[in-house]
């Protein structure tokens, strides 16, 4: 599918070293939803594999099952903590009132609009004319009238994977550690991955107020840190994808002229 | 306009996270699989129990809904119909649980995906001239998911790659020592496999192949029907490279897929193994026909402007078999419109003038051919022709620059 | 007519492999130059138009560009997309592509009219754009450049499952080929860019005109 462009391309961007990045863009007027807010998830994305030595993904159904549940808990906790009721919309058809049709219509609009978000702001690829003000895309009318028709407040498209490393992957990583001694690095036998990304669309104006990417990553395998098949792994990435939601520029600006 | 887009090709939309497709690649011949041999190895009702295959099944569930979903699927409940009960009735035990779909795409493929669907693309139905060939090619398909050819070359694969990860990294700092770098090869690969987990192997081919015969005999299918196909796609390739002056390209050991011209002759012994003497097969091409017909405007349309004009050609001259008739003058004039080389014009212009004979012409041929006799200043035949065009299709998309031609 | 760096695989080669923060963000070479709000050259620069705001332009890549079509976009190339045809020669195809490809786009042709010059934008979008449905709306004379020229409206299906919109307005003029084109997401964009298109459009002059 096409999102596994979006993913490699997210993966090969990731660092040489073990560490966590996340980045986030905001429209310049965001604030993050507080209060008594409706949330609307849309068709989580979620997968995770195994990687077995040879670097093959596998997909596993019983740790996907796990993970997919995690998340929809943690999230749920997550926006509870903050106020706000969350609906997860499994499959197309879900969601009276609208049709699976339109529901396709808006996935694919922002599928569109998210791999430009990616491109322009996150791959270097920047357009001039939007470069340094925040978030400048939207999702336009139907969006709108999503919102109209369901009475959520925000609307939420993710996509989650994960890969755990095999046993032979591991010892295999060793002896690609070794390998460096000699001058031949193996730099892509990576241990594990975790890459995750966001995008918050606000109902009642179209637009995307808010886009975040994590990407967690170890280069030698055997470290493990948010595993999202467990309640603590899932909460973890929930949290740093969506957790620590930065007001946007002119807000903050605002905020620091107050004090 | 999209070039910027995931460039992926009409093929690949619909591959999701596996794909086993009955390509058109050239290889070296396989050692030929008796079709007496090939029997299913699932039954109705078939669920996974392993932890590998189960993870598969899943991820097929949400390829399946993205298909189900797509903007591509030819909805008409006549022909989607007719190739649900076909499909059950030549897939094998199984078959009873499948879904088919039907993707507007001008190429020859069909795909099985492992949980039990598979998609069919509409250049089948312009090239399959019965239903026995476009049984045989189901059939062929459903042999995959019936000799659990998914989960086998998965497993394979996993093996090899586990081997070939080891390999390469001893390889590496083998070679480091010997200060050749290998590192980039091992990357390239691993992309490599990630993009196309199901890659059936040439004896896996030869299985469907088998499995796919053996189907189609059952249910009372001529045979010979099935090597046809191949006849035909080879007829096709053959002309494609011609009118773009190349030579059909010949296969490599490094094809999964054993070449059409091998295919066809095992195909060909093995039909006469099945065939069994003095037994009436049936091709049912009338209802084939009946089925597609109203279709075929919209499938030659799809073919003609992907403006390969050696294959369109082949397969325009072939539907002609049954009798020329206005619509298929009108594509072959299409077909050298869109190729324009030196002396290609006056070839559209007289197809043109033929096809707008015929009581079948559609309004297009009208005017293109008005277009062709205002080029050569026979104007008032030209707009007599823009007339008729406009007659028959009065809310024409280019209407209104039509009559300002007219005047 | 280009594309931009083929699918974002190929793209993220730009991303800086530090561990301080995700690619390259919004710094270092980017393929987009801007257009300022005043007259600019396009094309072969034998016309010239005014953009109703800033714009973003491509740039030009040596290898694999023809040097008479110029593309502009807003929001993105995945969203909208202006793209400006100058100066088209007789006999020149709209993109680079291989002589003996077994699916090409037509070549222009001096003595084309509307109705052949839409089949060829039908063909660039389905052979090299990747639609798998294409549909023409309506084909119109409308005056361009000070001459008899004409309006294509037509919508496509690509192979990301987006419907898109475009509108193009062309002449031949000294049997060479003058077309601007918007081509957007028939989901908002197409709508929100139109009146930046017609703006732009009747902006549109030929030098020494």
């Amino acid at each position: 599918m096409r999102k596994w462009g979006l993913a490699l391309a997210l993966a090969a961007a990731a660092s040489t070293t073990a560490c966590v990045q996340t980045r986030q863009f905001a429209d310049v007027q965001f604030t993050p939803p507080q209060g008594n807010y409706k949330l609307l998830v849309l068709r989580p994305d979620v997968t995770v594999s195994q990687l077995t030595t040879g670097g093959m993904s596998e997909a596993r159904a019983d740790w996907t099952e796990m993970a997919r549940k995690s998340i929809v808990d943690a999230l749920r906790a997550q926006q509870a903590s903050r106020g706000g009721q969350t609906v997860v919309v499994e499959h197309r058809n879900e969601i009276p009132g609208v049709t699976a049709q339109e529901l396709a219509d808006i996935e694919r609009l922002n599928m569109a609009v998210d791999q430009s978000i990616v491109l322009h702001k996150y791959l270097g690829d920047y357009l001039p004319t939007k470069r340094g003000k925040g978030l400048d895309w939207t999702l336009g009318a139907d969006a709108v009238r999503l919102g109209q028709k369901t009475g959520y407040d925000y609307a939420l498209f993710m996509h989650a994977e994960d890969q755990v490393a095999s046993t032979g992957r591991v010892v295999l990583g060793v002896l690609g550690a070794a390998g460096c001694l000699v001058g031949f690095c193996a730099p892509n036998i990576g241990g594990a991955t975790q890459l995750d990304y966001a995008s918050l669309v606000d109902l009642k104006t179209g637009e995307v107020v808010w886009f975040n990417v994590v990407q967690a990553s170890s280069q030698i395998p055997g470290i493990k840190f948010g595993e999202l098949r467990t309640p603590q792994g899932a909460t973890q990435m929930v949290d740093r994808l969506l957790g620590r939601m930065k007001p946007g520029q002119a807000v903050r600006r605002q905020q620091a002229g107050r004090r | 306009m999209c070039i910027k887009c995931m460039e992926l090709s009409r093929r690949s939309l619909l591959v999701g996270g596996g794909v086993a497709a009955a390509a058109l690649h050239a290889g070296v011949a396989e050692a030929r699989i008796r079709p007496q041999d090939m029997v299913p190895l699932v039954g109705p009702g078939y669920r996974p129990t392993e932890k590998d295959e189960l993870g598969m099944w899943q991820q097929m569930e949400r390829a399946e809904e993205e298909i189900a979903g797509s903007n591509l699927l030819i909805q008409d409940p006549q022909v989607t119909g007719y190739l649900k009960d076909l499909i059950g009735t030549i897939g094998g035990p199984a078959a009873k649980d499948f879904r088919i779909y039907l993707a507007r795409i001008p190429d020859f493929n069909a795909m099985m995906f492992p949980s039990g669907f598979a998609v069919v693309f509409s250049g089948l139905l312009l090239r399959m001239r019965n239903e026995a060939q476009l049984a045989g090619v189901i059939a062929h398909e459903s042999g995959h998911f019936l000799r659990r050819h998914m989960v086998r070359s998965w497993r394979d694969q996993k093996r090899k790659s586990d081997i070939f990860a080891v390999g390469s990294m001893l390889a590496g700092i083998g070679g480091a020592g010997a200060g050749v770098y290998l590192g980039d090869y091992v990357q390239l690969a691993q992309l490599g496999t990630i993009l196309s987990l199901f890659a059936y192997s040439r004896e896996m081919e030869a299985e469907a192949d088998a499995m796919g015969m053996k189907l189609i005999a059952e249910n009372g299918y001529p045979p010979m029907e099935m090597p046809r196909v191949w006849e035909q796609l080879i007829g096709e390739e053959k002309l494609s490279a011609r009118y773009r002056r190349k030579s059909r390209r010949r296969g490599s050991l490094f094809d999964t897929h054993p070449s059409p011209d091998s295919r066809m002759a095992d195909l060909r012994i093995s039909a006469q193994e099945v065939t069994v003497p003095g037994k009436v097969y049936d091709d049912r091409r009338a209802r084939y026909l009946a089925t597609i017909g109203p279709m075929r405007q919209m499938l030659l349309d799809d073919q003609i402007k992907l403006n390969d004009p050696g294959a369109s050609l082949y397969l325009v001259q072939t539907l002609a078999q049954d009798g020329w008739n206005g619509l298929l003058r009108f594509y072959e004039g299409e077909i050298w419109r869109l190729r324009n080389r030196p002396g290609d014009e006056p070839r559209a212009a007289q197809s043109y003038a033929a096809a707008v004979v015929y009581p079948d012409a559609p309004a297009d041929a009208f005017r293109w051919h008005g277009i062709e006799l205002l080029k050569n200043g026979r104007t008032a035949e030209a707009k007599a022709a823009f007339a008729r065009y406009l007659a028959m299709k009065p809310e024409a998309p280019d209407a209104a620059w039509v009559r300002q031609m007219v005047g | 007519m280009k594309s931009v760096l083929k699918p974002v695989l190929v793209a993220s080669a730009l991303a800086l492999s530090a561990c301080t923060g995700l690619g390259a963000g919004e710094s270092g070479f980017s393929d987009y130059s801007a257009v300022s709000v005043k007259r600019v050259s396009v094309g072969d620069d034998s016309m010239s138009v005014i953009p109703p705001r800033p714009w973003n332009r491509q740039r030009h890549v040596t290898f694999g560009d023809i040097r008479e079509v110029d593309t502009w976009t807003l929001n993105g190339p995945y969203l909208d997309e202006i793209d400006f045809v100058s100066g088209l020669k007789d006999n020149r195809a709209l993109i680079r592509q291989r002589w003996n490809a077994n699916q090409q786009v037509p070549r222009f042709r001096s003595n084309m009219t509307p109705p052949e010059i839409a089949a060829m934008l039908e063909s660039l979008f389905r052979v090299r754009g990747g639609a798998v449905d294409f549909r023409t709306l309506s084909l119109t004379p409308r005056p361009f450049l000070g001459t008899n020229g004409f309006q294509i409206e037509y919508e496509h299906l690509d192979n990301d499952e987006l419907w898109r919109k475009g509108r193009v307005v062309g002449a031949v003029i000294n049997g060479r080929l003058y077309m601007i084109m918007l081509d957007a997401a028939k989901l908002h964009y197409y709508a929100d860019v139109l009146p930046d298109f017609e703006s732009i459009v009747a902006s549109a002059r030929l030098r020494g005109a």
